[in-house]
């Protein structure tokens, strides 16, 4: 037998419950071993095994649930109908072999299929789930496409959706605390190798991998430094961990000597590589970000991956974002390389110079000679209106591609009665 | 009593032909670049593999020079070492990534590392080509001093890693002598589309590529590079460029 525990406020705005619908998961675990979590604000129970009888699972379930906004309980023996008892005021339990008889008069809406498909379904006569059950399958499923058979079944009270557990939560931690105190960088790293050996040897133990750390330090001063390290790709190797923490701690500096330390695993992962025969040329992440964790401790800044954002045919915007290492693709997800990749030919190449205005004289409405010392220009192309800010002040400016007589080949602009440099080609 | 053989059925003239063609396979073998057997680094671009005997060396510094058609070239070598792995750039702040997509890079394995100074830019390249992570880099020419630029060549070398430096008019004397290979570029002609003004694109250039320096072939052979940014059939009307002055001359013009 299944119970349900469904909280609709939840399901309406899953972020706003993510905290809370946490915790209510770990109070549940007291009640069975098996928790199916389906998002914040549905979660079935398997209560197969456990003593006592529907009404006691349900009690005790509003008991856990009774600090959650409106919680809908109902128990039965597959998910579907156990959703669909919860839904029943005051929820209700429905018997095992009964599933078909009670779900027969419950509307089509519990389905979740798109109010369009409820509105054919509705012209064909189907209002609720007994109609649609009587319905012959064949037919309804070459109408309705292969989702329409899972509907099918549902309204005849089956369910065969598998049940998942949620993993169990493991914490995995190492501390070192009240052995000196410690004022040199290299006595810092001695004993974070010693922390991380315990660590990645529980890691190692328990089958896990973590994607990040978190490594506290406490003070001589009762002062406390929280650090955070990510990892570009889980894992449970030492060394490379190591490597990390290295370079992550590289450059910072404390008020007071540190008296203690205490490292914890975050992000858990099973362990394990996924492997595939069609993976294209990957790149070794847990490199890439050791490299990008010891460009941002020297640098100040971290590297940065280019976001291109379509403006205009003439000239794209583009923004920065903060690099991460790429994920390992597989197969078919692998990112096709663009069209230009493929053919042999270079493409010219604009490269941004700082804004600044020039002097230009002008011929027939055209730029024919540029700069001071003036230097003529052989060949103008444009111009091309481009107009921004239209949702604020109005912004038009005139591009030009010119070439000089010296050989250069850049674009400018006129703006009112400016002309300003953009670029140059290379 | 010996058989006798019967004489060869070739005449004079196809001997002579055949004399002829085993000469010229002999002459074109002595003068076809010697054979090396370090992995290259092919841009994609037939007229320049051709030039460089197959690409450019793996783990050398190597100078791109000149004023146009410089960054279109180090473009294409991002593209395609991002096919394979990862690559970076050095980014002084000239970049412009669309322009970089449009030639094929793969955006999510280019890391572009701000290079505020040229001490930070050293820096950084160091820090990337001691760890491995990317088989080419690109980098404006810094204003470093020579030991810095040999031992990034050095690095550049034990890494396995192309290092390409995009130098705004001639090298400096520095990087020249650090450079394995030095390209210089310039401008033959421009390419465009459709008549005049409005009616007129800008389709591309075609650039004149120099092999200036070269570990393995001899200095001073040339290629034609074209870079369009136009694909598909059309139709282009050249304009030869003929240089007067200085290329950058834009660069320094009094506002």
């Amino acid at each position: 037998m299944l119970v349900c525990i469904a909280i609709p406020q939840y399901r309406l705005v899953p972020e706003a419950a993510h905290a809370a619908w946490e915790d209510f998961l770990d109070e549940l675990d007291a009640m069975s071993p098996l928790v199916d979590d389906r998002g914040p604000g549905l979660v079935y129970l398997d209560m197969r095994g456990i003593a006592g009888d529907p009404a006691g699972w349900m009690a005790h379930a509003s008991e856990l649930a009774q600090h959650l906004p409106d919680p809908r309980i109902g128990c039965a023996s597959n998910a579907f109908v156990a959703f669909a008892a919860s839904g029943v005021a005051g929820g209700r339990v429905c018997p095992a072999g009964d599933e078909a008889r009670f779900v027969a008069p419950l509307p089509l809406s519990l389905l979740e299929i798109d109010p369009k498909t409820i509105e054919r379904l509705r012209l064909l006569g189907v209002a609720k789930l007994g109609d649609l059950a009587k319905l012959p399958y064949g037919p309804f499923v070459r109408r309705f496409g292969i989702e329409s058979a899972r509907w099918h079944e549902h309204a005849r009270g089956i369910d065969r959706t598998p049940f998942r557990p949620r993993a169990r939560g493991v914490a995995i931690e190492a501390s070192i605390f009240g052995e000196g105190r410690i004022e040199d960088e290299t006595q810092v790293f001695f004993a974070l190798r010693a922390l991380l050996a315990r660590l990645c040897d529980d890691l190692e133990r328990s089958g896990k991998r973590c994607g990040a750390l978190q490594l506290e330090i406490e003070l001589e001063d009762a002062g406390r430094a929280q650090i955070d390290v990510p990892l570009a790709t889980p894992t449970a190797d030492e060394r490379g961990i190591f490597d990390v923490l290295r370079a992550t701690l590289e450059g910072r500096t404390f008020q007071a000597a540190i008296v203690g330390l205490r490292l914890q695993a975050a992000r858990l992962e099973e362990g394990g590589e996924r492997l595939t025969l069609f993976a294209e040329d990957d790149v070794d992440a847990q490199a890439v970000g050791l490299a990008l964790a010891r460009l941002e401790a020297s640098l100040g800044e971290p590297a940065r991956r280019a976001r291109i954002v379509p403006a205009h045919p003439l000239e794209e915007r583009f923004g920065y974002d903060r690099f991460s290492a790429p994920a390992r693709a597989h197969g078919a997800k692998a990112e096709a390389p663009a069209f230009s990749a493929l053919s042999a030919q270079a493409v010219p190449q604009l490269r941004l110079l700082h804004v600044r205005e020039i002097q230009v004289s002008v011929r027939a409405g055209q730029p024919a000679a540029i700069g001071t010392p003036a230097r003529n220009v052989l060949e103008c192309i444009g111009p091309w209106r481009i107009e921004e800010g239209w949702f604020g002040a109005q912004v038009a400016r005139d591009e030009y591609d010119v070439l000089l007589e010296d050989g250069g080949l850049y674009r400018i602009f006129r703006q009112g009665e400016r002309w300003y440099v953009r670029g140059a080609y290379d | 009593m010996a058989p006798f053989l019967p004489a060869t059925p070739a005449a004079p003239a196809s001997r002579r032909e055949a004399f002829a063609a085993l000469k010229a396979a002999m002459q074109g073998g002595r003068s076809a670049p010697r054979v090396h057997t370090e992995p290259l680094v092919a841009t994609g671009v037939q007229a320049l593999d051709e030039l460089l005997g197959g690409g450019f060396p793996r783990g050398i510094l190597a100078v791109l020079e000149g004023d146009l058609g410089r960054r279109s070239i180090a473009a294409r070598l991002l593209a395609q070492a991002t096919c394979r792995g990862m690559a970076a750039v050095l980014d002084d702040g000239e970049l412009y990534p669309p322009g970089l997509v449009q030639a094929g890079v793969r955006l999510d394995r280019l890391l572009i590392v701000p290079a505020a100074t040229p001490l930070s830019g050293a820096r950084a390249v160091d820090l990337l080509l001691r760890s491995r992570v990317c088989g080419t880099l690109v980098m404006p020419a810094l204003a470093l001093r020579a030991p810095v630029w040999a031992r990034l060549a050095g690095l550049a070398h034990r890494s396995g890693t192309l290092v390409a430096v995009v130098a705004g008019g001639a090298a400096t004397a520095e990087l020249t002598f650090a450079a394995t290979v030095r390209l210089r570029c310039t401008l033959e002609r421009l390419l465009l589309c459709g008549s005049r003004g409005p009616w007129c694109n800008f389709a591309g250039y075609d650039v004149r590529v120099e092999l200036c320096k070269h570990k393995y072939l001899v200095p001073g052979t040339r290629a034609s590079v074209r870079a369009l940014e136009i694909a598909g059939e059309v139709t282009l009307r050249e304009r030869a460029v003929e240089r007067r002055g200085l290329a950058p001359a834009m660069e320094r013009a009094v506002v």
